[in-house]
């Protein structure tokens, strides 16, 4: 058992269930990708996985218990989450942002200490974002922006990293530096990342467990090179395509026919 | 290793930001603290009979007798001078605390119905039950309770989207406010007045129960919402966000709700609807602080100094005595309009 698994897990918003008995284990200390077309049930798998919505059926496990059972103050301090769309107070400068990543380390009366200095200033350096520090979040680029809410769940300080699709309003150089820094992460710290993907170029090159889905269930995973193959992408997609290797990389590489 | 000199500067950089803030907020919060206290003794030392600070502060605290100046004092104008205090205290916690849950600085209790639904359960109050005192704290507590229980069915589907609670908050006051047309229209010549007095505002009419009433919610609740200040801060970014802090949003937002509509409900009972302290405390606390920065103790404070001054203007500068709400709506009038002007521009209000 992973440190973080969902057992028939039934997930949906109001009546609507989307997604239904799906067991997944997410591998500890890598970095995993969850693809799939639009509403196939990627973000809502995402958000079950982070508790944010909460099982109809079966349940979500973190170190071997029910997320349900756990404290979501305690959850915060091992399971850190980058939602699709946070947002940011008017005027907020990147140091105060990234300091509110602090809130699960924090009690109701226990006040701000040097750890807390030292993790926002490792979240900042990580990200490369110290310089921006007294910047309002407004004034920055996309890409700027986005390493700075990454900065935010990094200052969390926990083992597991969820994000919700970071790299959707990037353009292609800032979705690279994003999953650079990921897999920076991932190789420095040992942090277990799973992140919700929309290019299958980029999961196959940046992430060491894909895991595809379709319609609410899961249709293959395991390593980018043993899942991604031309059958796969045309039954999750609907897409014809050539998979050819990475020609940097030989990761596989999607090219639509 | 590059890395190992790396973070030596950037801890030094965030540490000296966030000791130089947390010393703004102190020096703020303490010079607006020394600010309410000088402005709550200067509104009991003018009028008719012109009193000395000394002599003011003697008699708040019971250290001299003196059945004159006692009679000025405690007879006269501590009832008021508390009543502006205690309702500016409540008002700017609560305005702060709706603008930062709404995430809009439009959304004082002011505009989204929680005035209007309590001023129309204490106007009926007034006009069909003869009601006085306490009986119109209870009132106007229930209309507003009810005023946002209805505005969070209507509005808050799925979190709060753009301007939708402020549109349904707009036309909910409209709706109290034909309402209260109405009561007025069936009431007493006598009870109209006293009715059209209540609503244009005044921290001069309250009463002893309703004071004291108020008083205690405010010593019991500005704590409450210290410790929730935190909880406030997650919220504003976003559901997704302060849960995965670990924050429990339905709750906390509940407590935060409560004690805000609390708060206005007391301060609209013993004042009446004092307009447009609760818009312009927060975003006067911000500038004071640093942006986004959204002390609910600072904004309860400049609240306070505002209704204090306000008072002062209408009863003392003004060549006749005017209720205190002419006085802030004709201050936050102008406010609403630059507001209204510079969000729109920067497309940043919704």
């Amino acid at each position: 058992m992973t440190r973080l698994h969902a057992e028939g897990v039934t997930l949906g918003y109001d009546d609507r269930p989307i997604v239904t008995g799906l067991d997944v284990q997410i591998p500890d200390g890598r970095v995993t990708a969850i693809v799939g077309a639009n509403a196939c049930g990627k973000s809502t798998l995402l958000r079950g996985l982070a508790r944010l919505l909460r099982p109809r059926d079966g349940a979500v496990y973190l170190d071997g218990k029910a997320m349900t059972g756990l404290s979501t103050h305690e959850v915060a301090k091992t399971l850190g989450l980058l939602p699709q769309t946070p947002l940011a107070p008017d005027g907020i400068t990147v140091a105060d942002l990234v300091a509110r990543g602090r809130y699960p380390h924090q009690g109701w009366f226990r006040r701000w200490t040097g750890d807390d200095d030292d993790a926002v200033t490792r979240a900042l350096d990580a990200t490369g974002t110290s310089d921006l520090v007294n910047r309002p979040i407004r004034q920055l680029s996309g890409g700027q922006r986005q390493r700075v809410w990454v900065a935010m769940a990094l200052a969390q300080d926990t083992d597991l990293l969820l994000l919700d699709e970071p790299t959707t309003y990037l353009d292609i150089n800032h979705q690279v530096e994003l999953l650079r820094l990921l897999r920076k992460l991932n190789a420095e710290s040992g942090k277990t990342i799973v992140v919700v993907l929309h290019d299958l170029n980029l999961a196959c090159r940046f992430c060491d467990h894909v895991i595809a889905m379709a319609d609410g269930a899961i249709v293959a995973e395991g390593a980018p090179t043993a899942v991604i193959t031309a059958e796969l992408v045309e039954k999750v997609f609907g897409l014809a395509c050539v998979v050819v290797p990475d020609p940097v990389a030989g990761t596989p590489m999607v090219v639509p026919s | 290793m590059k890395t190992s000199t790396a973070p030596r500067p950037t801890t030094s950089a965030f540490r000296v930001i966030r000791r130089r803030r947390n010393t703004r907020a102190l020096v703020v919060t303490c010079s607006l603290t020394l600010a309410v206290g000088a402005l709550f003794v200067l509104t009991m030392m003018v009028g008719s009979f012109q009193l000395t600070a000394g002599e003011v502060i003697a008699s708040v605290l019971h250290l001299r007798e003196d059945p004159s100046v006692d009679f000025v004092v405690q007879g006269l104008r501590l009832p008021t001078a508390a009543s502006a205090l205690a309702v500016g205290l409540a008002l700017g916690a609560a305005g702060t605390i709706f603008q930062q849950l709404l995430r809009n600085p439009l959304a004082s209790p002011d505009f989204v119905g929680i005035n209007s639904g309590a001023g129309l359960a204490a106007i009926t109050g007034i006009v069909l039950l003869q009601a006085g005192g306490l009986a119109v704290s209870g009132l106007a507590l229930a209309g507003a309770v009810v005023a946002a229980l209805l505005m969070y069915v209507l509005a808050w589907r799925d979190g709060v989207a753009g301007y939708r609670f402020i549109l349904i908050g707009i036309g909910a006051t409209l709706f109290f406010d034909g309402l209260i047309g109405y009561m007025l229209t069936r009431a007493q010549l006598s009870d109209a007045r006293q009715a059209m007095h209540w609503l244009t505002g005044s921290v001069g009419q309250a009463d002893a129960a309703e004071l004291r009433l108020l008083l205690g919610a405010v010593v019991v609740l500005l704590p409450v919402a210290l410790v929730l200040q935190r909880q406030l801060r997650a919220l504003e970014l976003g559901d997704d966000a302060a849960r995965a802090l670990g924050i429990r949003t339905e709750l906390s937002r509940a407590g935060l709700l409560a004690t805000a509509v609390v708060l206005t409900a007391l301060a609209v009972a013993v004042a009446g609807p004092i307009v447009f302290v609760a818009l312009i405390a927060g975003p006067i606390a911000n500038r004071l602080l640093g942006p986004a920065t959204g002390g609910i103790v600072p904004a309860a404070l400049v609240g306070a100094a505002l209704l204090l001054v306000a008072d002062l203007v209408a009863v003392h500068l003004l060549p006749t005595p005017l209720p205190t709400g002419v006085v802030t709506g004709a201050v936050g009038a102008p406010y609403l309009l630059w507001l209204l002007a510079t969000t729109n521009r920067q497309g940043a209000g919704g």
